[in-house]
This record gives structure tokens, sequence and C-alpha cells, in this order.
């Protein structure tokens, strides 16, 4: 045992020594100069280590995922830091939520530049959620083992929907309200089918589902309070937890979906050298030894490189990139803010959030299964994707799967001839309440051209299905005839209809009164 | 790969530190008001910069006009070098208690000049030019008592000719006859004395010291004033209430019987739209497409008034042929009609006196009702109108028509009016006018003509209805109309009509007719038809007295 120094000269290298004993207490794996120590740095991090420790390459190609996943997180981050800065000036109660939005804009430090990039962070964010499912589908990444994934993935859908639903109402002005209340109202559209069959006033879904989101029959400061819980509390915790166990499973599902053949296809690395011969020791210990399907079961590493600096890189300019283009924007591009909410003065037209412009056009046509019923078989039809389509061909890859990028191309032409056609029938000659003034509204509620779409849709799928003998032809069928439909029909209603849901080329075409 | 990353990182991130750069430049260094703050400074001298509001206890608003208007800042006192440094002119509101915007209008809570000033897209109420200013009173205010333009310009001429303006001071004239006195005036200052208020004896105070004669200056003060002269100066000084311009277009409005068909303040017609808030109409919700000039309320308002149908296509309102200074001046009264109820503002004493208390925006004289409420269709001396596709409106001041009418029937056509035709119900429930009112009306009407009654029952024609038929198709039908519904003519079969009328009345009016109109009596020659004999007339009441029973 060395002799003990003097107490008050121990004390003072103690002092000397806190910067490196609090750097070595946080980072015990050390400096993260070898390939071990940063897959040390990875795992021990608990930041980080919801990455692999290593990574395929496949996963780090571009064209793999196109980053959309990180763009999604970057977007939703970027509201996450913007909307806590935003609560600290917003006051959620009528009139003075408006004016306080005047007060962000106008006097806040910074506060119109960090509402304009909360507000162009969320529609990316919508944007890219789309964006990003469509990649998983394309390229086969819901199949097995990753059936689950693609569910949470569709309840973040819906959740992102939701937060940015919710945000919509706050700001208090006319296009909030109107727009808020064009989406309570399709909240309602089970009332059309109750309505026609007469059963309201016993069973009542539609009022019931509209009065829980506004908390009264129509938007007032009970539902401008509804929705700043929902928006800044439940559906961000929702998220967060969600997203959590997106990522969570990324990893335990074998990290990103590649092809079989994925190591013959990016040949061997050039400029990567091979990971036992350098570090001498096992690179990961619990990782090795726990059983699942992380990368490096059942098989080597070859091919894998290190998370760290390789997928940090990656992600961090994808994470910059989002910012980058945000920020752009917001310096450019002030976000909306219309006249105070008036009750008695309705929008003309009144529009909701546009991405749910395609689901009102549809609403225009019949109000139950515009706004309940065919949602809900859309919803109902992602989620039983990875049950139906259980073949393995074309995993991992763009367009994999009987048919590929041809089958793509003609369905795309398919649904968008099908979604134009039906369309421009219905507002060159009307349906079928123009034709026959007296008829039940049952009968329209069940034909009409939303109806129509999904009916052609289907029966095309369902021959692709035949005519490729595989779900998954078929699947990728109705996927894309859905997104050209939705992608349409979502052009329609933020572009060509104007005041009481007409057709109008542009909406310098509008009546003036 | 990597190095596709990495140049994608370090890109990106140069351009998020670039843009973020760019936004703190823009916010610290950039923002407008900041640079005008630097040009006030620059030739006032320093004064603490930032942004500056006005916290209105009063009305309730916030109001950031000060940043830029330095000067206007109740706390500050600049030399006014700067158009910016210049302090508001003196008015009689505390601006730090009432804020800037309720007046002036404006985005108040805007720290940059076009959206502070309005002229921008979804701001509702972009500020009230200058040339207008008076009308941001109408906010609050309203004036109580206003004649017809005529009656006010008789008040001001017995004013003027009684030269008080020697000594008083009104709307920025006059009070010069002793400059050496306090203020170069001698009697208070009248611009606001129908706010405050005068004493009741003031003539008799004013002759009383000219009859003492002990201070030169009041000798002669005042000469001998007749009570109507009295009346008419009283009238005058009671729409004296710091907005002579206001009053000029409201006794206009009250002059042309713009509320015959439009209500204000809820007394008025209900043909036209109700005027009271039409000064808070929001200018993108108007269509320029045939209106000249800037697209602000004002233009649109005058060009309106000018000619309605013109820049509201299908609009019923005739076109009044209204000279260019009558135009600007209806602009400017309806540009102060702003009353907004849904907005709690504090309620001055006048619009309490109006909403609560049954005083009357307009006076209560029968010429200044009449005016105010008929002219609009009958004509300034009830001479009768026609507009282009619309049915005349009778010659109520018609001496033939008044000699055969008697009150009771003028009392209850305009208390009942003619439901169905332009003719509203006057009466509380529909335009709100009181009994007494339209009492004032029917003697106005009286004044020159009394009724000439020539049976003493109201009901005494029988005479052959079959006959009659024959006789009004032939001579009256043209005009009135097979079934009486006149078209081009007062409708004989209107239920109303035939419940007050009296035989007197129809048998006369057939019998003299209504000369100056097209209403031919028909017991006189005529080249255009046959004396007709006087069972001849009364066959034809006969058969008009058929459509009472039949409806």
């Amino acid at each position: 045992m060395e002799p003990r120094q003097a107490p008050l000269k121990e004390l003072w290298s103690h002092l000397r020594e806190t910067p490196r004993r609090f750097k070595e207490s946080a980072f015990r794996s050390g400096p993260p100069v070898t390939d071990r120590a940063r897959s040390e740095f990875v795992f021990n991090n608990l930041f980080l280590h919801i990455h692999p420790v290593r990574v395929h390459r496949w996963s780090l190609r571009w064209r793999t995922t196109w980053g959309l996943g990180v763009a999604v997180t970057a977007a939703f981050l970027l509201t996450l830091i913007t909307g806590v800065l935003l609560m600290l000036y917003y006051k959620p109660y009528p009139d003075v939520a408006y004016q306080s939005i005047k007060d962000i804009h106008y006097v806040v430090p910074t506060g119109r530049f960090i509402r304009n990039i909360h507000r162009w962070a969320a529609n990316l964010m919508v944007v890219t959620v789309f964006l990003h499912m469509a990649r998983v589908f394309y390229t086969g990444a819901y199949r097995y083992p990753r059936e689950f994934n693609w569910l949470v993935g569709l309840g973040l859908l819906v959740l992102t929907l939701g937060l940015s639903f919710t945000g919509y109402l706050l700001p208090w002005d006319q296009l909030a309200y109107w727009a808020i209340t064009i989406g309570a109202n399709i909240a309602q559209s089970p009332r059309e089918l109750t309505d026609a069959l007469g059963i309201t006033p016993y069973f009542d879904p539609g009022g019931w589902m509209k009065t829980l989101l506004l908390g009264g029959p129509e938007v007032g400061d009970e539902s401008l309070i509804r929705f700043y819980v929902l928006h800044v509390a439940v559906l961000p915790l929702a998220l967060v937890v969600l997203m959590g166990v997106h990522f969570w499973r990324i990893r335990k599902d074998g990290g990103l979906a590649r092809p079989e053949d994925a190591d013959a296809l990016l040949g061997p690395p050039r400029d990567l050298y091979p990971v036992f011969t350098d570090a001498p020791t096992k690179t990961y210990h619990l990782a090795a030894i726990v059983r699942g399907r992380s990368p490096a079961v059942n098989r080597g590493p070859e091919n894998t490189i290190p998370s760290m600096p390789h997928l940090f890189y990656a992600e961090c300019a994808v994470f910059m990139l989002t910012v980058f283009l945000t920020v752009l924007a917001a310096i450019f591009w002030n976000a909306p803010l219309k006249e105070i909410a008036n009750p008695a003065v309705p929008e003309n037209p009144a529009k909701a959030p546009w991405y749910f412009l395609g689901v009102q056009e549809l609403v225009s046509h019949s109000a139950f299964m515009g706004g309940a019923g065919i949602p809900l078989i859309v919803i109902v039809g992602l989620g039983l994707i990875p049950f139906l389509d259980r073949e393995t061909e074309g995993t991992g890859r763009w367009f994999g799967g009987p048919g590929g990028q041809r089958l793509v191309l003609v369905s795309a032409v398919f649904g968008l001839l099908s979604v134009i056609a039906i369309e421009a029938f219905a507002i060159q000659f009307g349906w079928l309440r123009q034709w026959f003034p007296d008829i039940p509204q049952l009968i329209i509620t069940f034909v009409n051209p939303g109806t129509l779409l999904v009916v052609v849709y289907a029966i095309f799928s369902l021959g692709i299905v035949h005519r490729y003998r595989s779900a998954r032809a078929g699947a990728v069928a109705l996927f894309t005839c859905f997104l050209c439909g939705f992608v349409v029909l979502t052009i329609i209603g933020v572009h060509f209809r104007g005041p009481n849901w007409g057709f109008y080329w542009s909406p310098a075409d509008w009546p003036k009164h | 790969m990597e190095t596709k990353n990495k140049h994608l990182l370090l890109w990106s991130s140069l351009g998020v530190v670039v843009v973020l750069l760019a936004a703190a430049l823009e916010e610290n260094v950039l923002r407008q008001w900041r640079r005008l703050q630097a040009e006030v400074a620059a030739s006032d001298g320093p004064f603490s910069t930032g942004i500056r509001q006005i916290v209105a206890t009063t009305t309730g608003t916030i109001d950031r006009c000060t940043t830029c208007h330095v000067g206007m800042d109740p706390a500050e006192r600049l030399a006014g070098l700067h158009r910016l440094a210049r302090p508001h002119p003196p008015v009689p509101h505390d601006l730090g208690q009432f804020g800037c915007t309720v007046c002036h209008g404006g985005q108040g809570r805007a720290t940059e000049s076009a959206d502070a000033h309005g002229d921008v897209p979804f701001w509702p109420e972009p500020m009230i030019p200058v040339r207008f200013v008076e009308a941001g009173c109408g906010t609050c205010h309203t004036q109580v008592g206003v004649p017809t333009l005529e009656r006010l310009a008789q008040g001001q001429a017995v004013l003027e000719r009684s030269d008080c303006l020697s000594c008083h001071r009104l709307d920025g004239r006059g009070g010069t006859i002793r400059p050496a006195g306090v203020g170069g005036m001698e009697g208070p200052d009248l611009s606001v004395v129908g706010r405050r208020g005068f004493a009741p004896d003031w003539y008799g105070v004013h002759r009383q010291r000219a009859r003492e004669n002990k201070d030169p200056v009041w000798r002669d003060c005042i000469p001998d004033l007749s009570p109507d002269e009295r009346q008419l100066l009283e009238e005058y000084l009671h729409t004296r209430v710091g907005t002579p311009s206001v009053v000029a277009g409201q006794a206009l409005f009250h002059s042309l019987g713009c509320r015959g068909c439009h209500k204000v303040s809820g007394v008025g017609g209900t043909e036209g739209p109700d005027l009271t808030s039409i000064g808070l109409r929001d200018p993108a919700r108007l269509d320029f497409t045939n209106v000249p000039g800037p697209h602000t309320l004002a233009s649109w308002l005058s060009a309106h008034t000018r000619d309605p149908a013109r820049i509201v296509p299908g609009s019923k309102m005739p076109k009044f042929f209204l000279s260019d200074e009558q135009v600007e001046s209806l602009t400017y009264y309806l540009l102060s009609l702003r009353r907004d109820p849904s907005k709690k503002r504090a309620e001055p004493i006048d619009r309490t006196l109006v909403e609560r208390m049954q005083r009357r925006e307009f006076a209560t004289d029968g010429e200044t009702l009449f005016a105010a409420f008929c002219s609009g269709c009958h004509g300034p001396q009830g001479e009768g109108r026609r507009f282009p596709g619309q049915p005349p409106a009778p010659a109520v001041g018609n001496p033939d028509f008044l000699a055969v009418a008697d009150n009771a029937f003028l009392l209850a056509t305009i208390r009942d009016g003619r439901p169905g035709r332009r003719m509203p119900a006057f009466s509380d429930a529909e335009v709100g006018l009181q009994p007494e009112e339209i009492n004032s009306i029917v003697e106005f009407l009286r004044r020159r003509t009394p009724p000439q009654p020539l049976h003493s029952e109201r009901r005494w024609v029988t005479a052959d209805a079959a006959r009659g038929q024959a006789l009004f198709e032939r001579w009256c039908a043209g005009c009135h109309g097979k079934d009486g519904s006149g078209p081009e003519a007062p409708a004989l079969n209107h239920p109303n009509l035939l419940k007050t009328a009296s035989d007197d009345f129809l048998v006369e009016t057939i019998r003299r007719g209504r000369r100056g109109t097209n209403m031919e009596g028909f017991a006189l020659p005529s080249l255009n038809h046959p004396v007709l004999p006087d069972q001849d007339i009364e066959a034809i009441v006969a058969y008009i007295r058929t459509w009472e029973t039949a409806k």
C-alpha cells in the first residue's frame, strides 16, 4: 500500500484529475480510435446502442432507403424542439391563441423562424412518412420477419397524421378553424349510413366520434384545449414510444431487408479491411450469443462495417440535409396565418389539411364511404399486406417480385387513368343524385365514384394476382393504384376544387362572391 | 459511399450554418423598425430603442404602432424633426389607454409597416385612410339627432349670421375678436359642444349679458333669434361632437332617404342590407372587378354608392346620380359605421343613448323623418319617383293625393306598409319607428294640404261591379294591370290599400287624377279618354272593392 499523501495534496490531485476521471466514468470504453473501441463505444452508449455495432454495406447504399426513415426522424426532432420553444409563448385559448401566434410572428425573438421551421418540418414529416412507407413496400421489406414492424409503421403513420391534424387548429385562424370543422365532419361521416338506416337517434358512432374529437358540437374552446393536449403531450409521447419500438424491431428483425445475394451483388469490399484479422479479440460480446437475428448470427461479419463512423456519417448526413431543407424553407416562406377564426364567416371552400383533401374529395361523393369506409379499407388492406404476401422473391430489391418495375408502371398507368376517368366523369356529368333526385341516399353511399374506384382497383389487382399467380404482384398493383388515387385525389382537392366544392381549372376562376 | 456521405454532411451543415446566420441577421439587423428607429434617432437624438407597445386597458388591444411612430408614444418627447418623431395631434382620448388601432384600424400587433397598416392579405381591418380619419370614431361612438343636410345648413347659417364665430371657435374656425384674450378666444370652443352639452338657457344668458353692457365684447353679442332659428341653431350645435365630416355625411344619408331601405343601429328598412357594420367589411371579400382605383373599402363604397348595379350585378339599389362631393360624403359616413357588437368595447354615452334609451341617430322632426325614411322612393318633396325596372312610388306629397287621403289612411299605410311590395311596415316591429314618429311624418305631409272629406262614411259606393270591370279593363288595366297588381302603377289589389282607403279616396283620385303624375283625372276633359260620369267611376271603385273579398 502506497503511503498516503498529505490530505490536502491528495484533494488537490483529485481535483486535477477530475476532468479525466469524469471522461472515463462517462465513456468507459476509452477513446473510439480502434474498431473495437468504437464498437464498445456504440454498445455502451444508451443513445447509440439502438444501432447495431456493425452494419451491412447493403444498408448504407443510398439507393436502399434514400435515408427516408432518418429524414422522418429528423423532421420529428425538429418539430419536437421547435414545438417546445413555441409552447413557451403559445396560449391555448380561443382568440388569445391567435394573438399569441401574432406575437410569436412579430415580436418573439426568432419566433417567426421557429414557427416556420415547425410548420415546414411537420409537412416534411408527413411527406417523408408516406415516401418511407412506399419505400418499405416496394422493396418488400415488410415481409417475414418484419411484418410486425410494418404494423408499427402504420401506427406511426396514423400518429403522424394525428399530430399534424391536431397542430392545425392551434393558430386559431380561419384556415385552422374551418379545416378542423371539415375534419370533424369527416369523423362524423358514419352518420350518413346511420341516417340512411334511420338509427341515428339510437346508435350514432359518427356523432360520438365528432363529440369526442371536439368536446362539443362544434369547434370551440373545449376543442382547442383538447387538440393542444393531444398535440403537445399525448400524441408525441405515443409517437416516441412507438418510434422506439420501431427502431428496436429493426435491430431485432435483422437490420434492413436485403436480397439473399446482397453479398454477391456488392462484391468484395474495396477499401475495408477484414474484421477478424485486424481486430484479434472478438468484436462484440453479448450480441454474439444472444439468440436472434442480429447481423452476425449464423454468418460471419464479412461485408459488414462498423456503425461508427460509417452508419453515423450516413445518418448525420441525412439529418443535416433534412435540417438544411427545413430551415431553408423556413427563411423563405412564412407559415400561413389567415384572419382570426370567425364561426360566422365560413371559408368557401373550407378545406381540410392537404393530406386529408383526397379523403375530403371522396367525402364529397359520399360522407360515409369517403370518410370512414374507404380509409378503413385502405388501413386494413395495408395491415394485411405482409400476412397475405408470404413470398420471398425480390425482398430487399426495389420493385422486387413477379412483374418487377414493369408491373409497377402498368399499375401506375392504370391507377392514374381510372381515377382521372372516374373523377372527370363525375365532374362532367354529375352522379346519381343529379340524374335521379329522389334516389335513396343508401344507394349513393355504396355506389359512388369513390367506391367505384376501389372496386376497379380491386378487380384489377385480383386480375394481376391471377395472372402472375402471386400475392406480391397483386399487392404491388393495388398499392400502386391506391398511391396514384391518393395523389390524384389530393391534387384535385388542393388545386381544382373551389367554392361549394365545385370544379375549377384554377383558383383564379373562382367566382368573386 | 462514405465520401459521398461525408460530403453531404459537410455541405448540408454548412448550408444550415449559412441559413442560421441569415436568420440571425434578419432578426437582429434587418428588421424594418430597427432601420426606422435609427433614422429617427439620427435626426431627433437618442431615445431608448426596441419594440414599443401600448397595452390599452380601455379597449383591450395591444398596439405596437409606436415602435415606428416613436413620437406618438405618450411617454416620448422628441423634437419632431423626423416625420415619425412627431407627436399625435391633441384628441379627447388618452392614447395610453385607448391605443391606436381602435380609432385608426390596422394591425396593432404587427411590427412591419405593410402588416401594421393592414395592407396585406388576411387582415380584415386595414387602416382607415387619413382623409377619412373621423370615421374611426364610429368604432365606439355614434351621433345623435342628426337632421337633414338642409336643416343642418340652415342651422349653420343661423350661427354664421349671428356672428357666433367672433367669440367662439368651431371646427377649427373663428374666435378671433380679441386676439389678446386667452388663446385668442373669448367664448369656449364649440367643436365638441354637442358631446359636452350646453345650458338650456344659453340664449337668455347671452341676451342678458348683452343688455348689461358692462364689457364691450358682449355688446350686440347675439341678435334676436326666432324660436325656429334657435331650434335650428341648437340642433346644429347638438351635432357638433368633433366629427363634422361624418355628421355631414350622416345628414346627407338622412336627406336621401337611405334609411327607407337600410337599417343602421336597428332602425331602417329591410329591403337593403343592414349597414350598421358596413365600415368593417373585409375588402378581401369584396368584388373589385368594376371598381376603379385601389382595392380599399373606401373606393369600393364610393364606387358602389355612385352606381350600385355596376359593382354588385343584380343589385336592386337604384342609381341616384350623386355628385362627387355627395359620394365622398356618403362614403365618409359609411366608413364610420364600424359597430361590431361581438367586440366588448367601452360604450360611450351616445351609443348607450341610441342602443338602450331609444334616442335616435336622426332628428325626429317630420321633415327629417320624411327625408330619411321616405324620400328615397317618394322623392324629396314627395313628388313620386320611378326607378328602372321597378313600379313607381306614389307621389305622396301631391296636393291631389293629400286632399283625398285622410290621416288614418296615411298613418295606417306608413305603419303597415305594403307587404310584398317595396313599401315596408314602418312600425316598431319592422323598420323601428315609434307611433309618434309616424305621426310626425303624417303631420309633415299635411303641412300644406288639409284633408277635404266629402262623405262622412268611409264606404258609401254601391255600384255595379260587373260594369266596373269592363270600364277598369278599358281605362285602368293599362297601367294598373288587369288584376290591379300594378306593374306600372300603385297596386290597387293590395289588401292593406283596400282595407284603409276610403271610398272618397278612390273615387276622388279617379275623378281628379294626380296632377304631375301619369294618373289623369277621369272626370276632367282629356285627349286620352272620355269624361267618365260619376256612376262609371263608382262602378270602377266597386269593381276594385271586389278584390278585397276575393283575396
